[in-house]
């Protein structure tokens, strides 16, 4: 009689473990899907939401080196990529940058993610000494890898186009 | 963190076998368990909860199927008794906790890898604009989902008990020398190694040799021929007209990449497997050396067919139906099995590609493919299986044919071209390297009895020298990626 109740208290209780872990099953990937997924905004949509959240004053002083700058600063092809978008200080003194990027494949994110770190360790190194104001924004710059997007601020406004771009995202 | 990188060869595996030996026998498995959480975490910190709760969902939906089983059962001892060749009579609520157990298993796998897909074939079909968010694919998700299935079914069946201790059944679920990339261990192989193994001086020294070829095999060799057919697949998707040659030289560089990737790492997991005292089954078996395609798939990624083998085709009928139940029963496995690797329609192509091929050689080829010379049954072979790669590479299934007509001279430009000799010759080592370790010719320079076993006199050191190459490969080398990872 002990060991028929003792079969059916575990049949309960491994039952009921069951289900109590369904739920949490449910409820993780409910999280998961709301925390870390992204929708897949064209590359377009998403440049001209960052733009359109630029002050005329932010755009004027910095120039947009969409076409050569990736492969300048950074070494890469920007035609092997979906889309690419950068805009950098207009002067030698200023460490300003907005670069948006939308990867094909995950490689091509883990190596941009690799260069991106590695130039802002040495731009920072760079600007240390004769403007540590502009050292200071690259401590304080917005690094975002969302989906098939790299986006870099390196601004004081760079929270602004950080929340602009995840609203989007 | 993979296999070939610094932090696992140089950090991660020394603590983790330094604990494991120190550990008293009772808290091994404990210890080996925690490693593999941080290995996978490392990686992929948001899914160790779904990896995690998925062990756990697992671990008790065995229990109660088992439990409900043993009420059934007439033993008065009340413990149930393991025969596979016995047929029970499971009643309905046995029936429906297998089935849910089965279905929650397929719908997690389903919803992170193919509800994309689903909706975009619904878009395409339905010409409809439905919109969905896109997540990331857990790593490991489709084969530690299939070691779960695998032992669900096998409680199920009788043909094991359910496991009482749940560190042992997580270790079985998440270990991390098979959790990322196989190969699937099939519980009923691995059940009395998790709770006895024997660790030995001379299986640490099998497991270390088949961890050295494994890493050579994908730093080297993978890797190099990674590189080729990078270049060779970007010109083609930038639309830049290549030889007919070149075509070649790609999708066979896909070949031999995709081999030693897949099959390096399958032998660094067999490797780290026995330097823990477990034996884990190979996963290929010099594939390359088939002289059908059917052989192909007896040496090729050995424990997947398996499980589809035990767990789909069998239960379907296999091959003891009609002949029309049996081409259906190889068209059902054989799209599943594409499906598996991906979530595209080009797998899809891919597996049925294999089963037509398959279905082919049983019903009509074979008696003629054996009558011919041993060299043309193995160009057979290999052509066939370079096509079938040029489907699993491609983006869809347009490009693959657009692929395969350059490979006939249909839009390439020209049969050779001197760059292409460039290519050819310069590489002419790795590619002679790549062909003799597709043999068995490789391994046996080496040892008489593969890597396990007495080796030669130079053999040590030889090992030595290919684990300080590679290693200097990898640190020289930035290419490093791993093609199965995706699954």
């Amino acid at each position: 009689m002990r060991k028929e109740m003792s079969d059916v208290t575990k049949r309960i209780v491994t039952g009921l473990c069951k289900y109590v872990l369904l739920f949490c099953i449910i409820a993780y990937i409910y999280w998961v899907y709301s925390y870390s997924s992204t929708k897949d905004v064209p590359f377009e949509k998403t440049k001209e939401a960052l733009l359109n959240s630029m002050n005329d004053e932010s755009i004027q002083n910095m120039m947009d080196v969409s076409s050569r700058g990736l492969k300048r600063y950074y070494g890469f092809n920007a035609a092997e990529y979906d889309g690419v978008m950068m805009y950098i200080g207009n002067n030698g003194l200023s460490a300003e940058e907005i670069l948006l990027i939308k990867v094909n494949d995950e490689k091509q994110m883990n190596e941009l993610e690799a260069a991106i770190k590695q130039r802002m360790k040495t731009r920072i190194k760079d600007f240390e000494n004769y403007a540590p104001d502009q050292a200071q924004l690259l401590r304080e710059a917005e690094l975002i890898i969302k989906g098939k997007y790299i986006f870099l601020a390196v601004s004081e406004n760079a929270d602004k186009y950080k929340r602009v771009f995840l609203k989007l995202i | 963190m993979v296999f070939s990188s610094f932090t696992f060869i140089f950090t991660f595996l020394p603590i983790t076998l330094i604990l494991y030996y120190i550990s008293p026998r009772r808290v091994k498995n404990m210890i080996l368990l925690i490693s593999s959480l941080v290995f996978y975490a490392w990686g992929e910190l948001i899914y160790i909860g779904l990896m995690v709760l998925s062990i756990l969902f697992n671990y008790f939906c065995g229990k109660d199927i088992y439990l409900k089983m043993c009420q059934n059962e007439n033993d008065s001892s009340g413990h149930l008794s393991v025969d596979g060749n016995q047929k029970k009579q499971k009643n309905m609520g046995v029936r429906i906790s297998f089935v849910i157990a089965i279905i929650v298993n397929l719908l997690i796998l389903g919803f992170f890898k193919y509800y994309g897909f689903l909706i975009d074939t619904i878009n395409t079909v339905a010409k409809t604009k439905i919109e969905y968010r896109q997540l990331g694919l857990p790593v490991g998700i489709s084969f530690y989902t299939f070691q779960a299935i695998s032992y669900l079914i096998d409680v199920y069946r009788g043909e094991v008990t359910a496991q009482k201790n749940i560190i042992n059944f997580a270790l079985y679920i998440a270990m991390f020398p098979q959790l990322i990339a196989g190969p699937i261990v099939r519980y009923i192989d691995i059940e009395i190694q998790l709770k006895w193994r024997e660790e030995s001086l001379q299986k640490f020294g099998e497991g270390t040799r088949y961890f050295i070829v494994g890493l050579g095999k994908k730093v080297i060799l993978a890797n190099s021929m990674g590189k080729i057919f990078e270049s060779v697949s970007q010109n083609f998707s930038s639309g830049i007209k290549m030889s007919i040659m070149m075509m070649w030289v790609g999708a066979i560089a896909y070949t031999l990449q995709i081999y030693f990737d897949f099959s390096g790492y399958s032998d660094m997991a067999v490797g780290l497997g026995k330097m823990f005292g477990f034996d884990l089954k190979k996963n290929f078996d010099y594939p390359y050396i088939s002289k059908s395609v059917t052989e192909f798939w007896r040496r090729w990624h050995i424990s997947l067919g398996t499980w589809f083998r035990e767990y789909v085709y069998i239960p379907l009928g296999g091959n003891r139906v009609s002949a029309k139940k049996h081409i259906r029963n190889l068209l059902i496995v054989w799209m599943l099995t594409g499906l598996w690797h991906g979530a595209q329609w080009n797998f899809v192509i891919w597996g049925l590609y294999y089963g037509v091929l398959l279905i082919f050689e049983k019903y009509y080829l074979t008696k003629y493919l054996t009558r011919i010379p041993k060299i043309l049954q193995h160009l057979y072979t290999m052509l066939m299986i370079v096509i079938g790669w040029v489907f699993f590479f491609s983006e869809s299934a347009g490009s693959a044919l657009k692929y395969l007509g350059m490979m006939v001279g249909i839009g390439s430009k020209g049969f050779l071209h001197s760059q292409d000799c460039f290519v050819i010759v310069s590489n002419w080592g790795l590619w002679l390297a790549g062909i003799i370790c597709c043999t068995s010719i490789g391994s046996g320079i080496l040892n008489r009895n593969g890597y396990e076993g007495n080796g030669k006199w130079f053999t040590d050191l030889a090992y030595m020298m290919l684990f300080v190459i590679t290693i200097s490969w990898l640190i020289t080398d930035s290419f490093n990626p791993f093609l199965y990872f995706r699954f």
